[in-house]
């Protein structure tokens, strides 16, 4: 290998950290019992612990991290473990009531009880009709009903036949017309005709109709006293209702109450419906029959003539723990407004909305009421109103359901307004570290209502210790799984696999779906082979094929390297130009690729150029890296002159955007190179970012940059002299691939850990750096004297001429 | 000896279903002619007639004037409504039944229509229970005054026997 630096390469050994099968004492995983506790998530099951042990307001839990870590399994699984001890959470009922309608009331249980109490009073109403209906069979009742009507008729009839006396005792008959009564005068029982009439004399005509109009006010008088009559004898026969039915509705509330001695709000509720089923009794007469009571033929009012007449006795059972001794966990997949504080529904009824307490429907909350509910915090924040919903209900610690409708004045149908349940609830916010961040920074209530932060981690320190627990957990995640067992080497190719995800050697990524989706895609491949026991081979494969059906944009571009559409030399040297490294992440795939930048130098003064933000192809992070460029020259090389160069710098071939700064210390190379005139090795490929000093600094997906350019030199033929730079303190992030390593232990590759730039761009040009800054340095000497000259030889601008003396 | 005939005397009294009903369920088991006479009361059309003939509303208990095409109308008015409540009750019923409106003094009318066959007739005024014992009377004795004297004292079905 053509190296003349003094860095030289590492040493296959450092390049991935294997994990040793020899290393388990088992054959298979079935050997392993379970690991207690979560893999390398000591933090985050602390805050869960506190969590859900501290019961003060407030104290809600914002579980955060990326997805597929296992944030909800962890989650739950602590949350059934704490919910075993709480007890159980209280039934909830709506019911009628009786003094304001529209503002159904609660009713709370010991869970388990309402839906008995709702059948009881089911029982209750049949009881009730078949005992009042018997009562209004008695005798006495409907003696004493006939009693009360016929009363009134004969006082009726009395006060009419009173006047009609007096009329006869003047010589006048009371006639009945059919909407009502006359006076006329009558001769041998017939009533005077009109010629009769002509013939009297005018004195006596007038004195009739001075009799008449009198009797007429007399029977006006009469007529109006009738309805108040008529109210009292509704209220007698109200009264004689209440009467005969007291006995049978006493005793069968009565009995009702006194099972419920022990819940004073029920009790309640009970007398309420005693002291209606007295005003009501005429509808368990006739309720069902459709037929509607009368008295004296005329309609009772009745409370609410559109529903249903025993509507109002009903329970409507909002929520039943029945069957379970632990508090309610309740995961809600569609937090929406509705779905989480309730809704109320409505029914079209003769062309209009109606609703009644018993359409009122539970939401997430009331089902977690007295336990917990774990929401997805994206979809909370995306549906419309949800969060609102959500922070009401816990800031004002009670579930008041209302339709949204209504909540924004948008309809003004007649509607109910619910009494609120008090709330109890722990809720469990899952979410990304990024939704944490901004609802704390934007949502001022959002630190009062969620003061528990879970952080989930994504990696664990990895250490020999650990790499049997990840074998236990492997274990575990089969058998939840029901996959074949793995055996040791199997076991070690999955802990190097989720070792390279995490992009480190000394960590393991605790992604719990990357760790299942592997061992069921082993099992597969395992199953295919006819294997019992998935393998290291099986393992191996999957990996394969998972990258295999991922890869098709990196192949791509690797075609058109080696096609010679996109120019990248793995040999050769050239001044300017020097392969830079990049990484790609497309559907959760990352991959590196080579890219070439070349720098090009002049006399001026702009500085260095970056032409991709010129383009405004670069990102903010990548012009900052050739900013500290400028920086770098000036400190180093125009202390005390000034630096008249104009650089530019280029990303080659690049039609998407380039972000971040691990190429600045590639473009620091080739800006050295031109400005030295001196060729770069195309056989190496750099990464790192560069500070002021010099200093090279470490950068991420250092193992796919790797493998990146390892592939388009493997494509070519690897010469041995082909290698890639990396910051010397990327070195323990070193999880490169069997084949990568496979060819620095042959010889034919190798990978240079930098500090510096003085050590890079000896290893780029085979000459020592001094000599390398030597001409740089010269270069801009020059640079700055030519420009001396310029300015000296350059005509005097009139405007800068001094003025004459006078 | 077999009721042949019922007439009934019909005034607004009569015009619940259940009223009609009853009268018709005693048709059925009498296996008799339901005939419904509604009287123009020659009375009240006199009293119409009258230069200061007014009326107070019952239950309205408001003063109105009268005229004989008012009292007409009125008449039409409820014997149509009394035509309509016969028909819906008793057109789904096996019984013969017919309507008749006829004009004159109540006792009059009742009489003419109630001895026109010579066939035992049960004569049931307004307002009374046709179940009720019957007064029993001869029709060959039966005259206005004598009639007039029933409805107004009795309050009970009249069984005129030929």
């Amino acid at each position: 290998m053509a190296t003349t630096g003094r860095i030289g390469p590492l040493p296959a050994t450092q390049l991935c950290r294997r994990c040793q099968p020899e290393q388990f004492g088992f054959e298979t995983t079935d050997q392993l019992e379970d690991l207690d506790g979560v893999l390398g998530q000591v933090r985050a099951v602390g805050a869960i612990e506190f969590g859900v042990g501290i019961r003060r307001e407030g104290y809600n839990l914002f579980a955060m991290g990326p997805a597929g870590i296992g944030r909800h399994t962890i989650v739950r699984r602590h949350l059934e473990k704490q919910a075993h001890g709480l007890g159980t959470a209280s039934d909830w009922c709506y019911v009628f009531n009786f003094d304001v309608p529209h503002k159904p009331r609660t009713l709370q249980f010991p869970a388990g009880q309402a839906g008995a109490f709702a059948q009881k009073m089911e029982r209750l109403v049949e009881d009730l009709r078949a005992a009042i209906a018997a009562a209004f069979e008695t005798d006495e009742y409907r003696t004493r009903r006939e009693e009360i009507e016929r009363e009134f008729d004969e006082r009726q009839e009395k006060a009419i036949a009173k006047i009609g006396e007096r009329a006869k005792a003047r010589g006048l008959a009371l006639l009945r017309t059919p909407t009502g009564f006359g006076f006329a005068p009558v001769r041998k029982d017939k009533v005077i005709s009109p010629d009769e009439w002509s013939k009297l004399p005018e004195q006596e005509q007038k004195q009739l109709e001075a009799i008449i109009s009198s009797l007429q006010e007399e029977l006006e008088h009469a007529i109006r006293e009738m309805p108040k009559w008529r109210r009292e004898a509704l209220g007698r026969v109200r009264e004689l209702h209440r009467q005969v039915t007291r006995a049978a509705v006493n005793s069968l509330i009565e009995e009702l109450k006194a099972e419920y001695r022990a819940l004073p709000q029920v009790q309640d509720y009970l007398a309420s419906v005693q002291a209606d089923v007295f005003d009501h009794a005429e509808l368990f007469r006739h309720g069902k029959d459709g037929e509607a009571p009368t008295l004296f033929g005329i309609p009772l009012p009745q409370p609410e003539s559109a529903e249903p007449p025993f509507r109002r006795y009903a329970v409507n059972v909002l929520i039943e723990h029945s069957g379970t001794q632990d508090a309610p966990i309740v995961y809600e997949d569609n937090p929406s407004h509705d779905a989480l504080v309730g809704r109320i529904e409505y029914i079209a009824q003769m062309g209009a909305l109606v609703t009644d307490f018993t359409l009122i429907k539970p939401g997430a909350l009331h089902r977690a009421n007295g336990g917990y509910l774990v929401l997805d915090a994206l979809r909370v924040l995306t549906l419309p109103f949800a969060w609102e919903a959500l922070k009401r209900a816990l800031r004002s610690g009670e579930i008041r359901t209302q339709s949204l409708g209504h909540e924004l004045s948008l309809i003004s149908t007649v509607s109910l307004e619910p009494e609120p349940i008090p709330l109890d609830v722990k809720v469990v916010l899952v979410g990304e570290r990024y939704h944490y961040y901004l609802l704390h920074a934007y949502d001022p209530e959002f630190a009062e209502l969620f003061k528990v932060a879970v952080d989930f981690e994504e990696h664990m320190p990895r250490h020999p210790q650990s790499d049997l627990a990840y074998a236990r957990t492997v274990a575990a995640v089969a058998r939840r799984e029901k996959l074949r067992p793995l055996d040791r080497a199997g076991v070690a190719r999955v802990i190097e696999r989720l070792s390279r995800d995490a992009g480190d050697a000394e960590k393991i990524s605790v992604s719990m779906r990357a760790l299942a989706d592997l061992l069921r895609e082993s099992d597969y491949w395992a199953g295919n082979a006819g294997r019992a026991i998935i393998s290291g081979e099986d393992v191996r494969r999957a990996i394969e094929t998972q990258i295999a059906r991922a890869d098709r944009v990196k192949h791509k571009l690797q075609e058109h390297i080696m096609r010679g559409k996109l120019l990248i030399d793995t040999s050769g040297e050239r001044s300017g130009q020097v392969n830079g490294l990049a990484v790609v992440e497309l559907g959760g795939f990352w991959f590196g690729t080579p890219h070439r930048i070349t720098a090009r130098t002049r006399l001026g003064s702009g500085g260095v150029v970056d032409i991709d933000r010129e383009s405004e192809l670069g990102g903010p992070v990548h012009s900052k890296g050739v900013l500290i460029l400028s920086g770098f020259l000036a400190g180093r090389y125009a202390v005390n002159k000034p630096l008249t160069v104009s650089a530019s710098l280029v990303f080659e071939q690049s039609y998407g955007g380039v972000e971040g700064d691990s190429a600045s210390s590639a473009e620091l190379y080739a800006l050295l190179s031109a400005l030295a005139d001196t060729p770069i090795r195309q056989s190496f490929a750099v990464t790192g970012s560069v500070n002021q000093h010099g200093d090279i600094q470490a950068i991420g997906g250092v193992n796919d940059k790797i493998k990146g350019f390892f592939d388009v030199c493997r494509a070519r033929g690897l010469t041995g002299g082909q290698g890639v730079l990396i910051p010397a303190s990327n070195v323990d992030n070193l999880m490169l691939s069997d084949e990568v390593v496979q060819a620095v232990v042959e010889g034919k590759f190798a990978i240079y850990p930098v500090r510096n730039v003085d050590e890079g761009i000896e290893i780029l040009t085979g000459e020592p750096a001094a000599a390398i800054h030597a001409r740089v340095e010269q270069r801009l000497s020059d640079y700055a004297e030519r420009a001396r000259v310029f300015a000296v030889a350059a005509p005097r601008k009139p405007w800068r001429a001094r003025k004459p003396p006078k | 000896m077999r009721v042949r005939r019922i007439v009934v005397g019909l005034d607004s009294r009569l015009r619940t279903d259940a009223a009609l009903e009853a009268l018709a369920a005693l048709a059925d088991e009498m296996e008799a002619d339901l005939i419904g006479l509604f009287v123009e009361d020659v009375d009240l059309l006199h009293f119409a007639a009258l230069p200061f003939a007014r009326e107070v509303g019952f239950p309205s208990a408001t003063r109105r004037d009268l005229d004989v095409a008012r009292m007409e109308r009125s008449f039409e008015a409820q014997a149509n409504e009394l035509r309509r409540a016969c028909e819906a009750v008793l057109k789904s019923s096996s019984v013969s039944w017919s309507f008749r409106v006829a004009r004159g003094s109540r006792a009059e009318q009742l009489l003419s229509v109630a001895t026109e066959a010579a066939a035992p007739t049960l004569l049931v005024p307004p307002g009374t229970d046709p179940r009720a014992e019957p007064a029993i009377v001869s029709q060959s004795e039966l005259t206005e005054k004598s009639l007039r004297e029933l409805l107004d004292n009795a309050q009970r079905p009249i069984l005129i026997l030929p």
